[in-house]
């Protein structure tokens, strides 16, 4: 059996730089029976508030605005809502090390454009790319998993045009 | 000045006079602080937490529509003490209610550590409380009490915990420490509050019910928490719209006015039901669409617009599509809708024809056995003692029932004519409510009768409370329904489980013993001709009572929809095998 893989959601919440926020949004996310794909937490603007945005999959409207209702009744909470994939940036940063010769380094460097942290002998580099999901999962696939050794991903983040 | 004493400061300024507490190792310090100060504060034993946070929770409820409104404060120590405020407190979360708990902790030095009597308060209360705090320097315990106040009685009423270290509840302030209250104001940019209705959604709302032919009004815990009643029934008066109630919105209006439909939902009368079935409009006051009242989703009001009126906007929307939501308080919308000049009156005579019909079905089915009085094992019927106290005491008293049958049966016989006069665990359904409940909600009201109605189940679940009713010489009148059984789960076993009695006979013991070693006097009553006098004598007697009425175990609630269906699959009547 396949399973249908559902809608991806990006949940953006404005938050009180507190101990415990975190645990009780991440409980309410469990209690709805989501998994968290990624999340990102940032300091925020005013002082004190912090940015979180977070992924889950879920096809229903519905849900998701309950959701996000849930969650603005924490008082934690300031504010929290649904980030449109239209009319909204997703981005992601990664933190690759592989081991590659340089010509193929040079070929996906003018390709991706990343940039190279650091190079040590027998090849082996580590690189830093951002951009959409698939942008970087293309890298990786133009890359070769026989090639990498390590990854480091920081999920995504988003902000509305 | 020392942690507890701002402790104490701080309750003393909310007007908390009941302490509902249970010492221990790391609250000692607050008690012995409230002793110093004895003339401030009463402190209620509960013979266990568990008991705290219902007593609290009776105090709250039953002062909420008085001129001096309360808030229950329990406290209890930390680990096993804290443990036990939980159910209450899960409890007071579902139903909505406002109480404070102090919970003392380990000192700030070896927190988690799995110190002795340690456990993790804030991790385990925080998601079955309104919000929860940790003080963690002397300094902040006054703004937290207050705020944690502020929380538990703004918006959506809840519970709040707070959770103290012993060493900061034992913290001197530095000589410059000052609070001045008069100045103070809760930072709370997450917390929304929206009391007042918008006008766009409200002319909406008015154009729907003018227009309606078939509407019902729904009356929910949210017309008794924001004293709404009167407006309810003046608005009720006023569109000729008929009004069903929830669990809890039982005693916001005489039941028996004649736009009353009384109960709605899994129990709930033919006439209430049946015209939500077949409305054309829901307007719905401070209630949330559980699923006890609306049965199937996909079957439930299926041509009918629905107006919501709800001061938490997460219950918008969550269980029932609207057409207009206000998200506003109800006394706050009531009181504009009644007063707008556009709201019109039909004199509805077809529907209300209808309902009256419907009303002929419930009373006729009920009178079949009220008539009879017995079952037909000659045992009592839990209806028929419901309904002699509903008529001895003129509808008048306090009811504050337990969880099972009996709680179905006093909510659909008692004859409700006191505002908020009705005292029950709805949404966590928590057997062993009733007695501590009652406690508290004698404390609150102390001028009027207060009837404690429990099952043999669940009356065992906190009998230890009588210890308490002793102590403080509390005047609670008990009632036990004893039919041998969990009666509620026997009759889904009747209905659902082909009569396979599993896990529910039950074996009490002599309550008369008990009644005696706590010095409450005690009746028995096995026969009909008795029910009356024994009533009686309770009513009149000064102080706590014990009745035990000892019923038919097959006597079933009904009508009743079974869980997951539709109003449709509504069980009207007995099909006796």
């Amino acid at each position: 059996m396949t399973v249908k893989k559902m809608k991806r959601r990006a949940i953006l919440a404005f938050v009180q730089n507190k101990p415990g926020t975190l645990n009780k949004i991440s409980m309410m996310i469990r209690r709805k029976m989501y998994n968290v794909d990624t999340l990102t937490v940032c300091k925020a603007k005013p002082l004190g508030v912090s940015r979180m945005t977070f992924t889950l999959r879920e096809d229903d409207e519905a849900r998701v605005l309950q959701l996000i209702r849930q969650l603005e009744k924490f008082t934690e909470v300031i504010r929290a809502k649904e980030l449109d994939p239209d009319t909204s940036y997703w981005r992601e940063v990664a933190i690759i090390k592989f081991e590659l010769g340089k010509k193929t380094l040079e070929k996906l460097q003018k390709t991706y454009q990343f940039e190279i942290l650091d190079s040590q002998p027998h090849d082996i580099h580590i690189i830093q790319i951002a951009g959409p999901t698939d942008r970087l999962d293309r890298f990786l696939e133009d890359l070769g998993a026989e090639h990498l050794i390590e990854i480091a991903r920081t999920g995504v983040t988003a902000l509305d045009k | 000045m020392k942690g507890t004493e701002l402790i104490l400061r701080a309750l003393h300024a909310k007007g908390v006079k009941y302490i509902f507490g249970y010492t221990g190792g790391t609250i000692m310090p607050v008690i012995d602080e409230m002793g110093k100060q004895h003339d401030l504060f009463t402190f209620v034993m509960p013979r266990h937490e568990q008991g705290a946070t219902f007593m609290a929770q009776g105090l709250s409820r039953a002062s909420l529509s008085t001129d001096n409104p309360q808030i229950g404060v329990c406290m209890s120590t930390s680990g096993p003490g804290a443990m036990n405020l939980v159910t209450g407190i899960a409890d007071a979360h579902m139903d909505s209610v406002p109480i404070v708990a102090i919970t003392g902790q380990v000192a700030t030095g070896v927190i988690a550590t799995d110190a002795f009597q340690e456990s993790d308060v804030v991790g385990v209360m925080m998601p079955i409380c309104k919000q929860t705090y940790m003080p963690l320097a002397v300094d902040e315990i006054e703004k937290t009490i207050h705020e944690a106040f502020y929380v538990a009685t703004t918006g959506r009423f809840g519970p709040v915990v707070i959770d103290i270290p012993k060493d900061v509840q034992l913290q001197e302030t530095a000589k410059k420490y000052s609070f001045d209250l008069k100045k103070y104001q809760p930072r709370l940019p997450g917390f929304y509050y929206h009391p007042s209705p918008e006008r766009d959604v409200l002319h909406k709302a008015i154009e729907l019910i003018n227009r309606s032919e078939r509407p019902v009004m729904f009356c929910g815990h949210g017309v008794i928490s924001s004293n709404a009643g009167e407006m309810l029934q003046e608005f009720a008066e006023k569109t000729n719209i008929p009004v069903a109630f929830t669990l809890h919105g039982l005693s916001a209006m005489p039941i028996d006015h004649p736009l009353s439909l009384g109960m709605m939902g899994m129990h709930g009368t033919v006439e209430a039901n049946r015209a939500v079935m077949n409305a054309d409009l829901i307007i719905s006051f401070g209630m949330r669409f559980d699923d006890r009242v609306t049965g199937k989703l996909s079957e439930y009001a299926k041509n009918a617009d629905v107006i919501h009126v709800e001061i938490d906007p997460s219950e918008l929307d969550k269980n029932v599509a609207t057409s207009v939501a206000i998200n506003a308080d109800v006394a706050r919308t009531l009181h504009v809708i009644l007063h707008d000049p556009e709201l019109t009156s039909k004199p509805r005579r077809r529907w209300l024809k209808e309902i009256a019909e419907n009303r002929k079905i419930t009373l006729a089915e009920a009178e079949k056995e009220l008539s009879v009085g017995v079952g037909d094992d000659g045992k009592l019927l839990m209806k028929t003692i419901v309904s002699r106290l509903s008529t001895i005491t003129e509808g008048k008293d306090i009811i504050v029932p337990d969880v099972g049958q009996h709680q179905m049966m006093a909510a659909r016989f008692y004859n409700f004519q006191t505002n908020n006069s009705w005292f029950s665990s709805g949404g966590a359904g928590t057997m062993g409510c009733s007695l501590p409940m009652a406690i508290g909600a004698k404390l609150a009201r102390p001028d009027e009768r207060v009837w404690s109605i429990s099952g043999d189940g669940g009356f065992q679940m906190n009998i230890q409370e009588l210890g308490t009713i002793m102590e403080q010489g509390t005047d609670v009148k008990i009632m036990i329904l004893n039919n041998g059984y969990l009666g509620m789960v026997r009759q889904w076993q009747t209905l659902f489980f082909d009569g396979r009695y599993a896990g529910t006979p039950m074996l009490s013991p002599d309550f008369g013993l008990i009644a005696k070693a706590y010095n409450i006097p005690y009746q028995k009553v096995t026969e009909l001709d008795k029910v009356d006098a024994a009533i009686r004598a309770a009513a009149e007697h000064e102080g706590a009572y014990l009745l035990e009425f000892i019923c038919d175990p097959s006597e079933v609630i009904l009508p009743m929809i079974p869980a997951g269906g539709g109003f449709g699959d509504m069980i009207v009547s007995r099909q006796k095998a």
